[in-house]
């Protein structure tokens, strides 16, 4: 079955995601035509712990993978026989959760006998963009940038990637999902932090940038701490001013290194990725930055950038067709990096 | 009537197919810990020894704990995935069932206990019948000190078997006297050959329906040093 498996643009990709908070299922035909995508959220399953809760995770995925897969399915209006292969997210993600989906993504390309092929997260992201431009072109820079991740990647071919620089201590979503709490603007803080910043000043306070001048790495742990500095000894100034000028503060630094990376690889443009990749001072301040240097920018509509099945089947079409699909007894590899994704092909 | 069964409760892992004529072909692994890699493999194993094709089977039976959180749950995935392609129904059954099932003793009252780690373990009691065995009463989770309690209330002839009741042997046995069995996980080919049965009984039920056992609430405390990676 595997061994002459062409994959085309007429090749049916079932997309299966379960690393962290969201369930989610899609039917994406040919590598970017995205025919249905059904996600969902544990968000609020979550939201009286203020965080993501592992074992919480793990029990609402086993519950809704099945509903959320025959969704998928459903709505894509086709029959499962359609369907050729089976993409689903092998790590960086939880363990637990991780799990679920890889063993339900592998019991269904059993029973279908279709090939079963293991995603990598991150690189799932990169190809969210691919999904709205496939005529995107290579080398492209990837700012990505969500709760777990701050990187910047030169992007140089389907599969090839180079790790140009990344975070040192917090992710930028964790800095506002802190920043959020601390606030008490509500989880999840991206977009809490957002609609705050949208009637505040981003000039009120002039918040550290971080490495600024140094390399393409970031720093996020200090500029949390400044917020609470600042919001200690001036307790009257409103949090909607202190929300858009901590989120200035980030889409600064984010923005500044992105431009800096794309100048240095001579890339075609900025692609971004990632739950933050939501923000909309970021992808204002990023689309104004690209203008200028006149490069591409490339930003997946916002439920693209979120955690979704689509990108899963995408990289998953696009790994199918470099590397063939991935054996049946792999697992989850929990600090899967990017780079030398360490799928065992076969 | 074929029942493809899998058992990933504790730290065992079994899949089995059997038919009224018997178990037709069985792996169990009780090393390694593997459970999410070894299972869909064991699975085309058990096919390709006993030349069965998954669209023969007829109904999947699975463990569906208490046991291990993790370990139970790639097996329950992996089966009600499996349930929902195939289209067939599925017979659930605790580990504690599975257990019991599979002691062959008349008399004694049979104790299952599942080590639930943290110091607790997961039991019931069941007594052998025409039919299995019945339970007595419900799967509860405590420390092992509640379980003597239980067991003297009760105060009959009785046989404790389960990986709990080995980890905790000398406890059990010196609070209460009663045999330690051999068994210590949950036999695939016993659930398997169990789910035959009561396939022919018509005791099955659809996919959805089938949910884990966990009698443990989820450890909901938020330690964000060892939060793990978001993205
Ligand atoms: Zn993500």
């Amino acid at each position: 079955m595997t061994s002459q498996f062409v994959v085309g643009q007429d090749t049916v990709i079932l997309g299966i995601e379960t690393s962290c908070d969201e369930t989610a299922a899609a039917i994406v035909m040919g590598g970017n035509d995205v025919v249905s995508s059904v996600v969902s959220s544990q968000i609020d399953v979550h939201a009286e712990f203020g965080g993501v809760v592992p074992e919480v995770a793990s029990r609402a995925h086993l519950e809704s993978i099945n509903p959320v897969v025959r969704r998928a399915i459903d709505e894509a209006g086709i029959d499962e026989r359609r369907i050729d292969a089976i993409a689903c997210t092998v790590g960086p993600g939880l363990i637990g959760a991780l799990l679920v989906g890889v063993s339900s993504a592998k019991a269904l390309a059993l029973a279908w006998d279709v090939p079963f092929v293991g995603v990598n997260h991150l690189e799932a992201h990169l190809y969210a963009s691919f999904l709205e431009d496939p005529t995107l072109e290579f080398p492209l820079v990837v700012l990505l940038v969500s709760g777990g991740h701050t990187m910047l990647i030169e992007m140089q071919d389907h599969g090839e990637y180079r790790l140009l620089g990344r975070t040192i201590d917090d992710a930028a979503g964790e800095a506002f999902d802190k920043v959020a709490r601390y606030l008490d603007l509500g989880y999840p803080g991206g977009p809490a932090i957002d609609r705050a910043a949208n009637d505040g000043n981003p000039e009120a306070v002039k918040f550290p940038r971080a490495m600024m001048d140094d390399g393409l790495n970031f720093s996020f742990s200090g500029l949390k701490t400044a917020v609470v500095n600042f919001v200690r000894k001036n307790p009257t100034v409103d949090s909607v001013d202190i929300a858009a000028s901590f989120q200035q503060a980030v889409s600064d630094v984010l923005v500044h290194k992105a431009m800096k990376a794309a100048r240095e690889v001579g890339a075609t443009g900025v692609v971004l990725g990632g739950g933050v990749a939501a923000n909309s001072r970021l992808r204002a301040d990023l689309q104004a930055a690209c203008a200028a240097d006149g490069i591409g920018a490339f930003l997946p509509g916002r439920e693209m950038c979120t955690d979704n099945a689509a990108m899963i089947a995408a990289a998953g079409w696009h790994r199918l067709r470099a590397l063939g699909p991935s054996r049946l007894d792999i697992g989850a590899f929990p600090s899967m990096p990017l780079v030398e994704a360490g799928i065992a092909d076969g | 009537m074929i029942v493809l069964g899998i058992e990933s409760a504790t730290e065992s892992v079994g899949v089995s197919l059997a038919s009224s004529d018997g178990v037709l072909a069985s792996v169990e692994i009780s090393r390694g810990r593997r459970h999410a890699e070894s299972i869909v493999p064991c699975v085309q194993f058990v096919c390709e020894r006993a030349e069965i094709e998954l669209a023969e089977v007829g109904a999947i039976a699975v463990d569906v704990g208490p046991g291990l959180f993790t370990g139970m749950r790639v097996g329950i995935a992996t089966a009600k995935s499996l349930a929902m392609a195939l289209g067939i129904p599925m017979v659930p059954m605790t580990s504690l069932e599975v257990l019991a099932i599979g002691q062959s003793t008349a008399d004694e009252i049979i104790v299952p206990v599942v080590d639930a780690r943290k110091s607790e373990v997961f039991w019931a009691m069941y007594r052998r019948s025409e039919q299995g065995v019945d339970q007595l009463n419900q799967p509860t989770v405590g420390p092992v000190d509640d379980l003597i309690s239980d067991l003297m209330a009760r105060d009959q002839p009785t046989v404790c078997i389960g990986d709990g009741a080995h980890r905790y042997r000398d406890d059990i046995t010196t609070g209460f006297s009663c045999v330690i069995g051999d068994a210590r996980h949950p036999s695939a080919a016993d659930l398997a050959s169990e789910g035959v049965r009561r396939a022919i009984r018509d005791e099955t039920v659809e996919e959805r329906f089938v949910e884990p056992v966990y009698l443990r609430q989820p450890d909901a405390q938020i330690n964000w040093s060892t939060r793990q990676v978001r993205s």
